[in-house]
């Protein structure tokens, strides 16, 4: 049963994913991300990490492509006129198609994959209230490093953004 | 939960402590206070937010070295996030120097510019000790999040002359090319983790992205194809920061569009907590030295020719500054190779990066008082005659160009030198070949440098339009805190050059 949702969730994942890169028009593309983005979560769900499915659907399918929403309609960006693929490009990306099939195969066919356990240990992030007491208790520090993270990032936006008023 | 997980969280808790990291705390906490004086003090004090800053960084830094130069702690911290070492130490002095020679080179060239200046203060400060964190990370998260900090904060600086077009596209290629690197690193860690907690394996632990603890997995399995591949994108995305050679590319652009305090600040700090964070990672995957070594022994080998190659034609001051970085990122990859075999080269390595960070600010410091709207434009030519119009930058000039091209009675040839007895002890005699004929060729386009600045351009041309192409360099705006500031990198140069002891000893007494 559980194989069974899994292959219909890894579907939908990815068939949204290659709907993202092939529609032309970038509202579709970005309908296309949410549902690449649920799909994801139920992945989620499957492997028993609920909080983090709850949010990839909050941020990542509610905030974050809202937001790529917003830009796409201020831009009002006009649906891609097809242009011509490059040969380098198409060799380029061959290449990395291929790098990227070898790393698939080298993983899988790793004795660390193979070796699997019965009695998988619970991830740290599954319940809440244990994410909870591990932020605050083991990752205080990088914790608070990202909030300094966040405020340098605000003011980095403003900065770059705000009007210079040329007084001097 | 149950009381018993809770008590073991506590005992964790009780780790985390606070005091041992103080100069990162008072870094943040004087950003914030900058940020609170730009809307508390009147319009026409702003101009003395940027001193304040310095200052700041002046006072604490006096404090470190007087008071406490060896650090007040060793061993891990947080519950194993951070590790206090005087490696870390004597890294967190050098991120807080280099911030301060930072500040300045930024006060100077921010002058005549319609600009947001305070928060450019802010940014290095936080930057600063994000850095310093990240030299001191002794678990993935910690690393992941100081270095991301770090790199948010550089996109910023770098675009920080947003009517420049070059700074924005200085901007914009470090961000891709910064997100990228990112996910490697973040693909490189998953990976790692995920062959580390696999519990059906020896030595595999329930936290697996503690160095210690990944240490230990990669020694009852140094043959795990998952950890290699992992190890290997880790590498890259750390070679990324530094400026390694397939990861290079970026650096040519960025360095010239910035504007110079941040390709300083780049050049400088970036490159050396990449290289803080090298020297704890090349420890961590001591197990798989059989793939690393011969990896990073080809990186240093192309970076240095790399970099040294491409400099030779470089017309542009800052691209030429950031290729002849790259080889010197070449000269500290082989220090760090023979950590390996010889332990205390992971000093010289050190010694080596003050070095370079004293010719470094030297030679950016000239830069930044080069009569110039923007300093991305800074050609050769720029510097026609400088000796004899500007007698002082001439030798500040002079002297930290020579420091960076390992002339002998400076601190970068003791440096240069320092890396090559170590890279003969350790046996690299190929590295050291390498790295010989890396010194040669540099030195033709340090003398290019060193040759327009003193002497005479032939230029064909009457001598109204002379007078018009070669303005007079504002010694005027260069004040008493601008050359006391270059007097104090120069000094540095020279004295590391004939005098190692107390910083040597420094080093190696941590």
């Amino acid at each position: 049963m559980t194989d069974l949702f899994f292959y219909l969730f890894a579907t939908l994942t990815l068939g949204c994913a290659f709907g993202v890169v092939f529609s032309k028009n970038p509202v579709n593309a970005a309908m296309f991300l949410i549902m690449t983005f649920l799909g994801m979560a139920s992945l989620f769900v499957l492997l028993e990490a609920y909080f983090l499915a709850v949010i990839q659907i909050l941020v990542y399918a509610g905030a974050v492509v809202v937001l790529f929403l917003f830009i796409i309609m201020l831009l009002d960006v006009k649906e891609e006129n097809k242009h011509r693929v490059k040969p380098l490009t198409w060799v380029a990306s061959l290449i990395g198609f291929a790098l990227l099939i070898l790393g698939v195969v080298a993983i899988t066919s790793s004795d660390n994959i193979k070796a699997t356990s019965e009695s998988l240990p619970e991830a740290a992030g599954a319940s809440l209230k244990n994410f909870g007491y591990e932020l605050f208790t083991t990752y205080q520090l990088p914790m608070q490093v990202t909030g300094f993270l966040l405020l340098i990032a605000m003011i980095g936006v403003i900065v770059l953004s705000k009007k210079v008023k040329t007084d001097s | 939960m149950p009381t018993d997980t809770l008590n073991s969280l506590g005992e964790i808790a009780a780790t985390n402590t606070w005091g041992a990291i103080y100069p990162e705390m008072i870094l943040g906490c004087l950003a914030l206070f900058l940020l609170v004086l730009e809307v508390v003090l009147p319009k026409f004090a702003h101009g003395a937010i940027p001193r304040i800053a310095i200052l700041g960084q002046i006072l604490l830094l006096g404090y470190i070295v007087v008071f406490d130069p060896s650090g007040c702690c060793n061993g891990v911290a947080f519950g194993g996030m951070i590790e206090l070492s005087g490696t870390g130490q004597a890294l967190r002095i050098f991120f807080l120097l280099a911030s301060i020679f930072v500040s300045y080179l930024a006060m100077v060239s921010f002058e005549n510019k319609t600009l947001a200046r305070v928060e450019y203060f802010a940014i290095t400060l936080v930057v600063t000790g994000a850095l310093s964190l990240m030299a001191m990370a002794n678990h993935f998260v910690m690393l992941f999040v100081a270095l991301e900090t770090a790199t948010v904060g550089f996109y910023v600086l770098v675009s920080y002359f947003r009517q420049n077009v070059l700074s924005l596209e200085a901007g914009l290629k470090y961000l891709i090319m910064g997100a990228l690197s990112s996910a490697i690193l973040l693909f490189g860690i998953v990976l790692l983790y995920g062959a580390a907690s696999n519990p059906a394996l020896a030595g595999s632990s329930e936290d697996a992205m503690n160095f210690q603890n990944l240490r230990a997995f990669l020694e009852a399995n140094p043959t795990d194809s998952l950890a290699i591949i992992g190890m290997l994108l880790v590498i890259s995305g750390v070679a990324f920061k530094i400026g390694a050679f397939p990861f290079q590319i970026w650096i040519p652009d960025v360095y010239q569009g910035a504007p110079v305090s941040t390709t300083a600040f780049l050049a400088v700090s970036s490159k050396a907590a990449g290289f803080a964070v090298l020297l704890t990672l090349v420890k961590t995957f001591a197990p798989l030295s059989s793939v690393l070594v011969p990896v990073l022994t080809g990186i240093a080998a192309l970076t240095i020719l790399f970099g040294n190659f491409a400099a030779l034609t470089q017309r542009n001051l800052k691209r030429l500054i950031g290729l002849s970085g790259v080889s010197h990122a070449g000269f500290l990859l082989i220090g760090v190779i023979a950590a390996q075999a010889v332990p205390q080269a992971t000093n010289w390595v050190l010694f080596y990066l003050f070095a370079y960070l004293l010719g470094s600010m030297a030679v950016f410091a000239v830069f930044a008082h080069l009569p110039k709207v923007w300093d991305s434009d800074l050609e050769l030519d720029d510097l026609g005659d400088m000796a004899k119009r500007n007698g002082f930058l001439g030798i500040a000039l002079a002297i930290g160009i020579g420091s960076l091209a390992g002339i002998p009675p400076l601190a970068g040839f003791i440096g240069k030198f320092l890396i090559f007895v170590a890279a003969f002890k350790a046996e690299l005699y190929v590295l050291l070949g390498v790295g010989i004929v890396g010194v040669v060729i540099s030195i033709y386009y340090y003398f290019g440098v060193i040759k327009a600045a003193f002497f005479e351009v032939w230029r064909f041309t009457d001598e109204d339009e002379e007078a018009e192409a070669a303005p007079a360099l504002p010694g005027a705006t260069l004040t008493g805190l601008g050359k006391l500031t270059i007097v104090v990198a120069i000094a540095g140069s020279v004295v590391l050059g004939f005098f190692q002891g107390p910083l040597g000893s420094w080093l190696s007494g941590q």
